[in-house]
């Protein structure tokens, strides 16, 4: 017997495969492809799901899941191809309806079929990173049904074909469309674009633009928005319909541009019922629809905005330029006004209140209104009119608004100062002559012209004012400190204006009547009593009389004439013809005015209290006057006095001008001044900006003149020009007695110096250093080390 | 040295007739400002001297040799703009004088620019007998002339802007020369 060792007890394992009965997984798969049989074949409901799903589970178990998705696989695919070639049959109309049909039922069948295989689903696909059942579903029906070859050709024809039919007024199967387009949307946006989308932009982008072209010839602009408008607005309801959400911006993209963007010149331009036309027949909607749809393509709005600029420059230059307009200033003003309205309607309304189109309506009435040097003077005498008449009877509401459409005209002015000279004026003889319809519409329009241009703008306007309510107390004290016998003579009131605050006038020759010398007397001396130290002087040219007149059949009249009517009136108690010659002496009145005043008195119909011989209509030298007996006039009261602010006459105009330009001239000095003395140092642009900008809310300075006043200044030595850094430098090397150097080095030296080469300088001054030229200076060397730094 | 009497107008004819130059020579101009001389036409005796002693002559032939010497000093560069404005003071006879007519204006800028920039003095004599603007010229303007002609190509006049601080008379002149050159 031999030592045999004890062995542990091994189980062994069977030597042999252990396999599940091998034809298990092949009876188990044809049960399942039996079953997706009849899925496809719409018999599910004799299937067990519990049954099916457990022989999916099983197989997968058992390690057959390859076998399992292959043969899915395989089935499907087969299944598919069957619809295919069914779809594929289907003629004309029907085709897009089997599609549809069909498309649904393989999703039902997707559904049951991965239901079924759930667990494959949840196990074998994500270990072997194969594609799950549903997406399988998808790829495989993209692939065998859509992209079959028969089929994706025609399908893209007819969806394309549907839209063109819609687009032509044909009814079609919205619903069907939708579908269709959700189904590509489902099999992935990319089939969507690919098979679908990218064509019909493309074919989209023909239709406009050939459909673009038909209508721009044979439609005006406005209709032809309309239509565009109207396309518009059916693709966006397409898209909503039957397509998905991401293709309306690109559709509608592709309208703009066919329809809009490629055609917008000419129809902006469009003779006879382009933009401009538009604006001056006031079509607010097609304005509005074509600010809307312009706003849509690049740069629309900017066209739209630079056409309308252009014409609002040109007829704002036409009528400003229009020597008939010209004639009548009030008329003139009320149709800028009415100008300015329009298009403020125009951008409210129609361009949505743009503000660049407001700022180019703006920049538009700045440029044009400034083309007529006299728009300030106008501006004052509209005003004047108001003033004068046009606000009486008016709400304080309503006159604020004509006040403030005023003020935005005044913004506009570059020359404010020219219109204050004229304002003043005017103001003044509406002040004296007690012609202002209400006190309270002045003074409100001086708070607005204070806020615009600031308390210097209006202090001596608002001195005028304070002149006559001073005088209307002087005027009481001088009638309680007089005897009672005044009253029988003639009276007066007596306006005493500061000079300064008002508008200078020359003092002019003019012989009162003596009736009236007296009581003037009476007055200065009442006022110099009570005001030590002041001047006073008539002015006679601005004053008013009012006389009693007895005609020859005794009609009695009472006439309101100016001062100097009156004087030449007065000498016709003592005379019943006088010649020109007579009447120059007796009042000492100049000439110019003179004849203005007989002109007047004489030769205005219903106001021709004196007669003249001949009866021309011009007063002559040599001219005789009577006193007109058979005057008549319907009213008791005559005025007869020019007092309404007038237009100015060429010649008054140059004067005035003139003056202020001389106005002018110190206060760009004094802008200079104090701008040199802010800024020490200035290049010369520099210092025309910044006169400029101070000056501009009073007038634009003439570059020109900043030129001549600066060259005044440095004559009177206020300022003077710098000489450069390059001169500084050659100052102080020559002042360090430069001379002592090698003459040569010295002039090559400056050379280099004027040539403005600093390096080669400091090298050349550097070296002559190290040389040890005598006499060098140790300042220079200083200087030199601060000019090489 | 013997001195002739300079305190004189007529004194410097003599001086100039010695020296073999002309009174209206610039070369006159330029001794004046070497000696520093105040008043135009007049040498005095300490100006004489002074000026002299710089020049480093003590005859009148020594000086005669100088005088191209003194052209030389004058044309650097350094000397030349002080001369220039030194030309410009010499003809301010009156006190308080503070500008030169145009008749004497035009002389000097023959006398003083002439040589060095000959074809700018003719344009601009023309222009200045011809304009109605200006009846004199000042400090100011007279130095901007020097400048102009340095700076100022001509007669394209290509690198001159008018929007510069370069005195009106000469945006003036500008303007008048271009016009007649299209």
């Amino acid at each position: 017997m031999s030592a045999q060792k004890k062995k542990a007890f091994q189980i062994e394992a069977f030597k042999h495969r252990v396999v599940v009965d091998p034809k298990y997984a092949e009876k188990t798969w044809k049960i399942l492809e039996h079953a997706i049989h009849e899925i496809y074949n719409h018999n599910a409901s004799g299937l067990s799901f519990e049954e099916l799903y457990r022989n999916a589970y099983n197989m997968v178990l058992h390690k057959f899941g390859e076998k399992l998705y292959s043969g899915l696989v395989t089935t499907m695919t087969s299944h598919l191809k069957q619809i295919s070639n069914s779809i594929e049959a289907a003629q004309g109309g029907l085709f897009l309806d089997e599609l549809n049909r069909k498309w649904a039922e393989h999703n039902k069948a997707m559904q049951m079929i991965r239901d079924i295989l759930m667990y494959m689903d949840r196990t074998y696909i994500p270990n072997t990173r194969k594609t799950p059942v549903h997406e399988l579903g998808l790829n495989l029906w993209r692939d065998v049904v859509i992209h079959s070859y028969a089929i994706q050709s025609r399908l893209q024809a007819i969806l394309l074909e549907n839209v063109r039919r819609e687009r032509s007024g044909e009814v079609i199967d919205r619903g069907l469309m939708r579908s269709i387009t959700k189904m590509l949307m489902d099999l992935g946006p990319s089939v969507y674009q690919d098979d679908f989308e990218k064509h019909f932009l493309e074919v989209s982008a023909d239709f406009y633009r050939l459909e673009s072209q038909e209508f721009i010839e044979s439609c005006d602009c406005g209709e032809y928005l309309k239509k565009a408008e109207r396309r518009l607005n059916e693709e966006i309801e397409r898209v909503s319909h039957y397509l998905d959400a991401r293709s309306e911006v690109k559709i509608t993209n592709v309208v703009e541009k066919e329809m809009i963007e490629n055609h917008m010149h000419r129809l902006v331009q469009m003779e006879n019922s382009g933009l401009v036309n538009m604006i001056a027949d006031e079509k607010y909607e097609d304005l509005g629809r074509m600010y809307c749809l312009f706003r849509r393509v690049p740069n629309g709005l900017v066209l739209v905005r630079d056409v309308m600029t252009s014409y609002i420059r040109d007829t704002g230059k036409q009528l400003v330029t229009d020597p008939e307009r010209l004639k009548y200033p009030v008329d003139f003003v009320q149709h800028l006004l009415d100008l300015k309205d329009k298009y403020d309607k125009i951008i409210t309304s129609a361009f949505s209140n743009d503000k660049t189109f407001q700022n180019a309506l703006n920049s538009s009435f700045e440029y044009f209104m400034n083309l007529n040097s006299r728009s300030p003077e106008f501006i004052s005498l509209f005003v004047d009119d108001k003033l004068r008449k046009g606000l009486r009877g008016v709400t304080e509401e309503d006159v604020e608004l004509v006040l403030d459409k005023v003020m935005m005209l005044f913004r506009y002015l570059q020359e404010k100062d020219i219109f204050e000279k004229y304002y003043k004026q005017h103001l003044a003889k509406r002040l004296l002559s007690g012609k202002t319809v209400s006190e309270d519409a002045e003074r409100s329009l001086i708070v607005k012209l204070k806020t615009e241009c600031g308390y210097q703008f209006t202090s001596k306007l608002e001195g005028m004012f304070t002149d006559m309510k001073t005088s209307q107390d002087t005027m009481q004290g001088f009638h309680a400190s007089q005897d009672a016998d005044i009253a029988d003579g003639p009276m007066l009131s007596v306006q005493v204006l500061t000079t300064g605050s008002w508008p200078t006038q020359p003092i002019t020759t003019c012989n009162l009547p003596a009736e009236i010398l007296g009581i003037c007397e009476k007055f200065r001396n009442y006022y110099l009593g009570t005001h030590t130290g002041r001047r006073l002087s008539w002015q006679t040219n601005m004053g008013t009389a009012d006389l009693k007149a007895t005609f020859g059949k005794g009609q009695k009249h009472e006439l309101n004439v100016s001062t100097y009517q009156m004087c030449v009136l007065m000498l016709f108690n003592n005379a019943d013809r006088l010649s020109y010659k007579e009447i120059e002496q007796a009042t000492g009145i100049p000439a110019s005015d003179l004849k203005r005043c007989l002109q007047s008195l004489a030769c205005v119909k219903g106001k021709n209290v004196l007669r003249k011989e001949p009866m021309s209509k011009d007063i002559a030298d040599t001219d005789t006057f009577l006193f007109n007996d058979k005057f008549t006039s319907k009213f008791f009261k005559v005025k007869i006095g020019t007092v309404a602010a007038q237009r100015e006459s060429e010649p008054e105009n140059q004067e005035t001008r003139q003056r202020v330009e001389e106005d002018r001239k110190p206060q760009i000095e004094a802008a200079i001044v104090r701008i040199m003395k802010a800024r020490r140092v200035l290049d010369h642009n520099n210092v025309v900006a910044e006169v400029t900008k101070q000056l501009q809310s009073r007038f634009l300075p003439n570059p020109v003149v900043i030129k001549k006043r600066i060259e005044s200044l440095i004559e009177r030595e206020f300022l003077e020009r710098d000489k450069g850094l390059l001169a500084q430098e050659l100052d102080n090397v020559l002042k360090l007695d430069f001379q002592l150097l090698n003459g040569e080095v010295s002039r090559q030296l400056l050379l280099l110096l004027s040539a403005g080469n600093r390096e080669e300088y400091c090298e050349v001054v550097r070296n002559s250093i190290a040389v040890g030229f005598l006499g060098y200076r140790r300042s220079l060397v200083t200087a030199i080390s601060g000019i090489g730094a | 040295m013997p001195l002739v009497c300079l305190s004189s107008p007529e004194g410097i004819e003599a001086l100039c007739s010695d020296l073999g130059v002309d009174y209206t020579d610039v070369r006159i101009l330029m001794l004046a400002w070497k000696l520093k001389a105040e008043k135009q036409g007049y040498f005095t005796q300490d100006e004489w001297q002074t000026g002299l002693k710089a020049l480093g002559v003590d005859s009148l032939t020594k000086l005669k040799k100088a005088l191209p010497e003194l052209e030389k000093e004058v044309e650097e560069p350094s000397n030349y703009e002080d001369f220039y404005i030194y030309a410009f003071q010499y003809c301010l006879t009156e006190e308080k004088q503070k500008s030169v007519d145009i008749e004497s204006i035009c002389e000097l800028l023959n006398l003083v620019l002439g040589v060095q920039f000959r074809p700018q003095v003719d344009s601009l004599v023309e222009y200045l007998k011809v304009q109605n603007d200006y009846k004199v010229i000042n400090a100011d303007q007279w130095i901007n002339f020097l400048r102009f002609c340095k700076e100022i190509s001509f007669p394209d006049l290509e690198n001159y802007d008018a929007t510069q601080a370069w005195p009106l008379i000469l945006d003036n002149f500008v303007e008048w020369m271009r016009e007649k050159q299209s």
